[in-house]
């Protein structure tokens, strides 16, 4: 087995050659910005020689933006996003206020009837030209429902965009909330809207039921599959924000991104971010260790478990890129001993994650949807013999969410499966 | 001129004209809706289709019950597809991929119109004694850049049960397009493929074929032909509840048509 030092990570070239397919139906993994993501964002993009932030102007000021962007740009095939994070507006977030393009007012009734929509798309096309975002990922609300009152200021926002932003490609914001995502009646009338408003790609942000990281609820995770396949066979691009490991199912609806960052509330939508100016609650807590084979995480005690039980190595990542902080995990000594950081856990996570998204889109619909079969069986095997022996990732533990995630693919091939297997090398 | 067959709302006559050739005749009834008329009208008029009967001339006699709308047609000698399946019982495998891309293909110009026919089934498809695949009767066809003549707020829309896909049985009048078309279209062809209207099948009314089209799938259908999964999920989506879910428009339909005829002809 070769091991090739590639940019202060090692890269493993491994008998998983699927991962060696890179090419450009790959569905991407983006960075989304969130608290303590500055370094992390560049040395990702410098490891991946390559990749997408989604910039946070909650998590960043006018001049950390420039700053920011300009660094990502710099390196080589770095691009940046500007996710506007126009959510609650009536919240009136500290931090996001200080944004020249937040507006000094709001009132839902009036500010999508009048000027202040015509200002505030004039601000971001500005903001958007000054840190040459790659498109224009516009203002949205956060719908509690999908009413026609919502529909409407979605259909004002693109029209507005449309008329000033020229000619970056317009991504419209989709925030839904747990209740609207649940429900399939919401799901059905957002994509009739949007099949007579077409944006050039849409930015799906969708509330976690209860605000569980893994969401155990088929229904849920089958409209968003469901919503994410329409738009692209309406032939609009797909990012999907805010995502964790459970998204990875998006790839059967050859999503064109999944964006995923550090800590969890980047990796699930929380909707409460967004609302009151509370500081980030980021202080020192368990470090977890991602095991992309089981899709799951693990407090690293229960690495000790696994190797004390024989079936740690059953949990090496079989990913391209290996820190050397996580080789030193399986050379043998006690992982709990070899002091694996957050920060470090965090960037293997992204590592991982970069490398399955990667992994995922197949030449056919079906064997994308069998690779992700695959992919589930081999999880919940594995995860069966860990948690034989006591390793367990508890609320992280993918076990729970193994059935809801075989509904959704098995709901979308009955729903879409003919038409995506037609057009899937279209897509 | 001869009376055949007619509708509820009309006498049919078929005749011989002196430039024009064989041609039919349609006389309405008295009082019958001279929008509903002139609607129909103008739907074969303004569907550029190779594949539906041209209109000659249209008219009114005045009658001691009042004046009656007539057209003047061609006529299409042969029989309908309902009458032909009756008879012979289910069509070839050649004949099913003449009448999916013959129809596909007409109802992507009623598309380009922006007509939906809203009635697709075996009794308004005349075969001709070539073999060739006629739409007709525009009776209930919806211009969707015209005001409905229907009332919005009623229950049930104009519909054949088992044919008519949901948001059309259920009146929802911003949801009829095309692809209303395309669902009956699809049970068209599955009928004439296989003799067995699937939501007809064993139903014991119509009230029991219309809750089917609306709740049951239909069964995955493999036909005889080269391309038998394609075609099985080409009719799987066509018949999609939700209408967003099946093929976006006329066009995408004929090009997956063509597709399997083409597989079909290969050596």
């Amino acid at each position: 087995m070769e091991v090739v030092l590639y940019d202060g990570a090692f890269l493993r070239e491994r008998d998983w050659t699927r991962y060696a397919r890179w090419s450009n139906s790959l569905m991407r993994l983006h960075l989304q910005f969130g608290f303590g993501m500055m370094e992390h964002s560049k040395e990702l993009v410098k490891d991946w020689r390559g990749g997408q932030v989604i910039l946070s102007p909650r998590d960043l000021t006018d001049d950390q933006l420039d700053r920011l962007a300009s660094s990502i740009r710099s390196l080589a095939g770095g691009s940046v996003l500007l996710d506007p994070q126009f959510y609650l507006p009536h919240a009136d977030h500290d931090r996001l206020r200080e944004h020249e393009y937040w507006p000094a007012t709001y009132s839902t009734g009036s500010f999508f009837g009048g000027p202040a929509l015509s200002t505030l798309i004039g601000q971001l096309t500005l903001l958007n030209g000054r840190l040459q975002t790659r498109g224009f990922i516009l203002p949205g609300l956060h719908a509690d429902r999908v009413t026609s009152e919502w529909l409407e200021t979605q259909r004002l926002v693109l029209e507005e965009a449309r008329a000033q932003a020229g000619d970056r490609p317009l991504f419209q914001t989709i925030a839904l909330s747990d209740v609207a995502s649940r429900n399939t009646a919401d799901i059905t009338s957002l994509i009739e809207h949007c099949a007579d408003n077409v944006a050039d790609g849409y930015y799906v942000v969708v509330e976690h039921p209860g605000g569980d990281y893994l969401v155990d609820d088929p229904n849920w995770l089958a409209n968003i599959v469901d919503l994410c396949a329409a738009f692209k066979l309406q032939g609009s691009s797909v990012i999907l924000g805010y995502c964790n490991q459970q998204m990875l199912i998006a790839a059967l609806a050859k999503v064109d991104a999944v964006a995923s960052g550090t800590w969890m509330n980047v990796r699930s939508f929380p909707p409460e971010k967004f609302k009151a100016a509370t500081e980030d609650d980021m202080k020192q807590r368990a470090t977890w260790y991602y095991c992309p084979q089981t899709m799951s995480e693990y407090k690293v005690p229960f690495l000790d478990i696994a190797q004390r039980q024989g079936l740690l190595q059953d949990m090496y990542p079989l990913t391209p890129i290996v820190l050397p902080k996580i080789e030193d995990l399986f050379a043998g000594g006690q992982p709990s001993t070899i002091g694996l950081t957050e920060q470090v856990a965090f960037r293997h996570y992204l590592h991982c994650l970069r490398a399955q998204a990667a992994a995922m889109h197949q030449s056919t619909f079906d064997a994308t949807a069998d690779e992700y079969r695959l992919l589930l069986d081999n999880a919940e095997s594995l995860i069966a013999r860990l948690n034989r022996v006591g390793v367990r990732g508890q609320m992280r533990d993918f076990a729970r969410v193994i059935d809801s995630n075989r509904a959704a693919v098995e709901v979308l091939i009955a729903d879409r499966g003919p038409i995506l297997r037609r057009r899937w090398g279209s897509l | 001129m001869v009376q055949i067959p007619g509708g509820a709302q009309k006498a049919v006559f078929s005749a011989m004209h002196q430039t024009d050739g064989e041609v039919v005749i349609k006389v309405f009834q008295p009082g019958t809706d001279a929008e509903t008329v002139s609607r129909e009208i103008l739907a074969v008029q303004n569907i550029n289709s190779a594949r539906i009967p041209r209109i000659f001339e249209t008219g009114t006699v005045p009658t001691p019950a009042g004046d009656c709308a007539w057209v003047r047609e061609q006529r299409i000698s042969g029989e309908s597809l309902h009458s032909r399946l009756q008879r012979a019982g289910p069509l070839s495998k050649d004949e099913v991929l003449k009448l999916a891309h013959q129809l596909a293909a007409t109802l992507r110009d009623a598309e380009a119109a922006k007509i939906v026919h809203r009635d697709i089934k075996p009794e308004n498809i005349m075969v001709d004694s070539t073999g060739d695949f006629w739409l007709v009767d525009f009776g209930i066809a919806r211009h969707l850049t015209m005001r409905s003549l229907t009332a919005d707020a009623r229950i049930f829309g104009k519909f054949t049960p088992g044919y008519a896909p949901p948001e059309q049985a259920r009146n929802v009048k911003g949801q009829i397009d095309s692809r209303a078309d395309m669902f009956a279209f699809a049970l068209t062809l599955i009928e004439a493929a296989t003799g067995v209207h699937p939501f007809w099948d064993g139903a014991k009314d119509a009230m029991e074929a219309l809750t089917r089209s609306e709740t049951q799938p239909i069964p995955r259908q493999l036909l005889p032909v080269k391309s038998a999964e394609s075609l099985a999920d080409l009719l799987d989506t066509m018949t999609k509840k939700r209408r967003d879910q099946r093929c976006r428009n006329m066009q995408e339909v004929l090009d997956w048509i063509e597709d399997i005829v083409t597989e079909e002809q290969k050596p």
